[in-house]
């Protein structure tokens, strides 16, 4: 223990013993009876030993107590006498009930406090299996990419000579969209590390909507040129608390996902709304939807590889369940649910900061 | 016609021929520092008319040699960072720089900065203040009678809201920074709070864009500040 923690434990043991006489004066004199005075004191120490660390306060706050009610507030008053009749009994049995009170409370806090740590190791070490899974699955799809690179790569410069024009082109271009997903991954695994591990909060702050939408919207059509979005967004202008970079990591996501999964080639529609104290943010596709049985555990990051295998841009999984992190950073909500045509993902943010949510 | 030369600060050498590969095909002339000593000597004794300059060099720190380079010169120096340092991309702007680009990029979003930084860098402040009118596809300001016009109609703005288009419309093309922009418009003991800034330009966007949430003529860089359309 250091010596701040033993001043403060000093100085509100003194605090609450003298809170404790005052009261227990005024008590002594409007009713001339010593009995309560003695329970005055118990609940001191019991304070005492609440808001005090280790035992030694609370016993001392005892002896107090004890020292006190037969000091001033029984025969003969301003002397200690232990000896009367019956008091013996009395001061004994005070020190007994109080010294236990306190015991008791210090091991509850104890325990708590040990609870408490227990809680958050368990939390830290989830959290940790999370993060452990999410790299596993994703060096495996960082591989494939990588591969073809080297190789296209590799081939293109041993057989230069023999290589058409229109082959060449080809490869590049391939090389070219592996890169792009390869750097769309990464983006992902970044945002990964925005959200630390241990911090209970994420730093938000106030950003406009519309500027939010509009730079992930930049920054989708870098990657998809032709691909057609519809977005609606409110006309008020609305601040919402957020981590920018990572709500449009969520929103490049979700795009991109219903561009490679629906099959289709309608547009997307963006929409975002007010709803009581939440902007309910929707992207819809009007493809072929997505099978009910996988439904619920599309968040989860697995399962894409298992029966999907004509499916070239894999990995996909792994951008839902980052979104599904982010969002509950943030204290938000994100589901998929199935339309008449097609798939809706609908993801919540809080509009006012929840202070003390995690306290 | 002379060519023009581009100093590129770079010590990856892959980023570097790639630059350079751009950029030459682009008809300018390209020098390269391979660290932060070398890019700052050469840029003393060749005086390039435009320095692209990497901010992770292995000796100094690259706003360090920003700030060497601007003791002494006004070269217009576009910074190269990469995506995850946003708080240095606004320390470097706010330091001197004239834009940034942020790895990865492609080819046209290079040249297409450089092109903004050059014409800038050519033109003194007193022509910048010259230039009489602002017009991209059906966007007009001109500045001299203070007037707005979107597709032939007269928008109509606020006092604030016309500086801060105007200010943005003078550096069209060129990253403003949210610190910039408040000390232009409310003066140096602004509050630093940019709420009041991005107030103002929703409004603004809801005057003359046809969907805020898809801006056609002033784009946000979030984190950094705002940008109008070349």
């Amino acid at each position: 223990m250091d010596r701040k923690t033993i001043m403060m434990n000093i100085l509100r043991t003194v605090l609450i013993m003298v809170i404790a006489t005052v009261a227990a004066l005024c008590f002594f004199e409007l009713s001339k009876n010593a009995t309560n005075v003695a329970i005055i004191y118990i609940l001191a120490v019991m304070l005492v030993a609440r808001s005090t660390t280790g035992y030694v306060p609370g016993i001392i706050a005892s002896l107090i107590g004890v020292g006190c009610v037969n000091y001033v507030f029984t025969y003969p008053f301003m002397k200690l006498n232990f000896t009367m009749d019956g008091y013996p009994i009395t001061f004994v049995g005070m020190m007994v009930i109080s010294t236990m009170t306190s015991a008791l409370m210090t091991s509850l806090i104890q325990k708590n406090a040990i609870l408490n740590e227990r809680e958050k190791m368990l939390m830290d070490a989830e959290k940790e299996t999370m993060r452990a899974n999410l790299l596993r699955a994703v060096s495996h799809d960082l591989r494939t990419p990588l591969t073809s690179i080297i190789g296209l790569a590799e081939t293109y410069l041993a057989g230069k000579e023999q290589l058409t024009e229109a082959e060449k082109s080809d490869m590049v271009t391939n090389i070219r969209e592996d890169a792009n997903w390869l750097l769309h991954m990464v983006e992902n695994l970044l945002s990964v590390t925005r959200i630390r591990v241990g911090a209970t909060k994420l730093t938000t702050t106030l950003e406009p909507l519309e500027e939010v939408v509009s730079e992930a919207l930049q920054r989708f059509r870098k990657r998809l040129p032709e691909t057609k979005v519809q977005v609606r967004i409110p006309d008020e202008f609305l601040m919402v608390p957020m981590d920018a970079v990572l709500i449009e990591q969520v929103i490049v996501n979700l795009l991109e996902n219903a561009v490679y999964h629906s099959q289709s080639e309608e547009p997307i529609q963006l929409l975002a709304q007010v709803q009581g104290n939440h902007v309910v943010l929707q992207v819809r596709d009007l493809g072929k939807g997505i099978d009910p049985e996988r439904l619920p555990f599309i968040f989860d990051g697995a399962g894409t590889d298992c029966n999907e295998s004509s499916d070239s841009h894999k990995g996909m999984g792994i951008g839902l369940s980052i979104c599904k992190t982010i969002i509950a950073a943030h204290n938000g909500t994100i589901d998929a649910v199935n339309q008449d045509q097609g798939v809706a993902f609908i993801f919540t943010l809080p509009l006012e900061n929840e202070e003390g949510n995690h306290a | 016609m002379h060519k023009q030369t581009i100093l590129v600060i770079e010590d990856e050498k892959n980023i570097g021929n790639y630059i350079e590969t751009t950029v030459t095909t682009q008809g300018y002339k390209v020098l390269r520092g391979m660290n932060g000593t070398a890019g700052l000597s050469m840029c003393m004794s060749h005086h390039p008319d435009l320095v692209l300059l990497d901010l992770g060099l292995p000796d100094l720190d690259g706003m360090e040699v920003l700030k060497k380079i601007r003791e002494v010169s006004q070269v217009p120096v576009i910074i190269v960072s990469a995506r995850t340092q946003e708080r240095e991309k606004v320390t470097g702007l706010d330091a001197g720089a004239d834009d940034y680009i942020t790895k990865p990029f492609g080819a046209e979003e290079l040249l297409a900065r450089i092109r903004t930084a050059l014409r800038h860098g050519a033109l003194a402040d007193a022509e910048v203040e010259a230039v009489s009118v602002y017009k991209r596809d059906g966007l007009l300001i001109d500045f001299d009678k203070r007037l707005v016009q979107l597709h032939g109609e007269d928008i109509h703005l606020t006092q604030i809201e016309y500086k801060l288009v105007s200010i943005l419309a003078k550096n069209a093309g060129k990253v403003l920074t949210y610190d910039y922009l408040l000390k232009e418009i409310w003066g140096p003991f602004a509050d630093t709070d940019n709420q009041i800034l991005r107030v103002n330009m929703a409004n603004i966007r809801r005057k003359i864009e046809v969907n805020p949430a898809e801006p056609h003529y002033i784009y946000t860089e979030i984190g950094v500040g705002y940008r109008m359309k070349e």
